[in-house]
């Protein structure tokens, strides 16, 4: 029963931590979504302040991944 | 030509970067005389060191100016650098860290030597290693482009500029040399930091005062739509271009170099996961490529001084120039400067490390670990002396076309590599025949993309539909099918192990 327990949550830390790194891809991949103008911030156009906020989505996603496998994960 | 405040402070840190480069050596002792202390600093860097050394990598002349330089003449796609930062490193912090595992267990310093042990072969590993090497050379070379553009805009105007230019860079290189070669990558660890603080007080001053002065909607205003964000039939090119990029920087020997260097796996999952923030500079950096034609003083210094086609090496020196006062101006140019000598000789460290590995040791393999390190070093002075000569030899935008090749090139490792660390039930010779594929279809999609004159563009053009793709992902499609095909027949001949 324990061993089930430790199973299941293994795999769902596998899941969580697969799904955290691969939003930002798709987000991106989704180039369409972000190839416009406006809104603009402080004149700079949507294309380029949208990614640049993706960096650093990018890194809080992929910390909370790193941080969840180094935790519960082993090496 | 810079004030003479602004040359001052310029030599007074170049002294003490040089200072560090030498002081590296007593850094966290050991024993210099093995491979892996001098060119992975005894695998025991922190979590925050890793962080800035592979960023390190990221602060190159790729940043300063093949980016900056793009975007300024062709437009809003040559920020696909922004997408490729942000995920690379999703890709990095699982691959690395089993990379380094392996490395930890059984002594590996380079990619090649654990590809030898995961396919029990030793052709491909020497096959891989010169890919390494070649893919390395024109990268380099950019590199040195970017410090004599730096050179340029801070000495034009005095007479025998070429011939001034031209001995700084090879008095820095000796210099880059002798300390490398005593402190090999701790010296470039602290350079590294160093470099860094300055170019990211740098981009911060130039921003801000650029915003205050200009502001994007003067800068924008009268750039065609290109400007202001892709077209629709670049799509494909954007994605293809950004993806494969980030499948790319792993590959490069140098960032293998820095991450085996990392004390644990664990710091260096952390570290990784970081290092999207390090892209912030860069970003900001290709905006420069736009801010230039909001300050006139600038644009007219490059439309007078430059002709069209080498224009845009120089608009993140011209705006530098244009916006900070001389002192601050100094300072900038010094971490450009020292943004292209350090990454050099991360490169031409782990061009060595691949060299003495997986090529020397392979054709004598009694090598004692001292005589290993000695070869590895003088190896390392002579890569660096090649790239220099190469740029000296070759026009100056030979150097950046090759560049664009270096990343089709290094692409087609990625099965021997990537797929590696995942199984090892993949076929050496179906590897081994991907790989030349991969090549060999890059080079001639290379040629027919630019109709088979001088290099300029890595997208071949497909169809009005589809637009074009980069040629790196269209290689490495080609590569993947031989391996896959390949592993597949030679499945039922597989030994048992």
């Amino acid at each position: 029963m324990s061993q089930n327990v430790t199973a299941m949550s293994k795999r769902s830390l596998y899941v969580t931590v697969a799904i955290l790194t691969i939003i930002p891809f798709v987000a991106l991949a989704i180039v369409p979504t972000y190839v416009r103008t406006n809104p603009e911030v402080g004149g700079l156009p949507f294309f380029y302040w949208y990614q640049l906020l993706w960096l650093f989505l990018a890194a809080a996603f992929f910390l909370a991944a790193a941080l969840l496998y180094n935790r519960y994960g082993g090496e | 030509m810079l004030a003479l405040s602004g040359i001052l402070v310029w030599v007074i840190l170049l002294l003490i970067f040089i200072f560090l480069g030498f002081y590296g050596r007593r850094w966290k002792k050991g024993d210099l005389s093995k491979l892996e202390e001098w060119s992975l600093g005894g695998r025991k860097f922190s979590a925050a060191i890793v962080w800035f050394l592979v960023g390190a990598d990221l602060y190159t002349a790729y940043t300063f100016i093949a980016i900056p330089s793009s975007v300024f003449s062709i437009g809003a796609i040559y920020y696909y650098a922004v997408p490729y930062v942000a995920v690379t490193f999703g890709i990095a912090m699982w691959a690395m860290p089993k990379l380094w595992k392996v490395s930890k267990e059984k002594g590996y310093i380079t990619a090649s030597d654990f590809v030898k042990s995961n396919f029990s072969s030793r052709n491909l590993a020497i096959l891989i290693a010169i890919v390494g090497i070649v893919a390395e050379l024109p990268y380099i070379g950019l590199q040195i482009v970017g410090m004599l553009s730096v050179l340029t805009v801070m000495l034009s105007g005095i007479a025998n500029i070429k011939m001034v230019v031209d001995l700084s860079l090879i008095l820095s290189f000796i210099i880059l040399a002798v300390f490398t070669y005593f402190s090999g990558l701790r010296g470039a660890t602290l350079t590294a930091i160093f470099k860094d603080a300055i170019i990211l007080i740098s981009v911060a001053l130039v921003i801000i005062v650029a915003l205050v002065t200009i502001g994007f909607t003067k800068s924008f205003t009268g750039l065609p739509t290109k400007y202001y964000h892709i077209l629709p039939l670049q799509v494909n090119a954007y994605w293809s271009l950004f993806l494969m990029s980030a499948l790319a920087l792993y590959l490069y020997p140098h960032a293998v170099t820095g991450s085996l260097s990392a004390k644990s796996p664990k710091s260096l999952r952390i570290s990784q996961s970081l290092l999207p923030l390090y892209g912030v500079g860069l970003a900001l950096l290709a905006l420069f490529g736009i801010l230039v034609y909001g300050n006139s003083s600038a644009l007219n210094f490059l439309k007078d001084t430059f002709v069209a086609s080498s224009r845009g090496t120089y608009v993140v020196p011209a705006l530098i120039f244009y916006t900070l006062p001389a002192p601050l101006t100094g300072f900038a140019f010094l971490g450009i400067f020292i943004g292209g000598l350090v990454p050099a000789s991360i490169m031409a460290m782990s061009q060595s490390n691949l060299f003495t590995r997986n090529i020397v040791r392979e054709l004598y393999p009694k090598m004692s670990q001292s005589r290993e390190a000695l070869t590895a070093k003088i190896a390392m002075i002579v890569f660096l002396f090649i790239a220099v000569g190469f740029v000296f030899v070759f026009p100056l935008s030979y150097s950046v076309q090759l560049q664009l090749l270096g990343g089709i090139i290094i692409l087609q490792t990625l099965p021997s590599l990537f797929l590696g660390l995942v199984t090892n039930k993949l076929n050496k010779y179906s590897l081994m025949a991907g790989l030349l594929v991969g090549l060999g279809l890059g080079v001639y999609w290379m040629e027919v993309a630019n109709h088979f004159h001088a290099w300029t563009t890595t997208l071949l053009t497909i169809n009005s539909s589809v637009g074009s793709l980069f040629i790196g992902f269209l290689a490495l499609s080609a590569n993947l099918i031989v391996v896959l095909v390949g592993s597949l027949i030679a499945l039922p001949f597989r030994k048992k192990q």
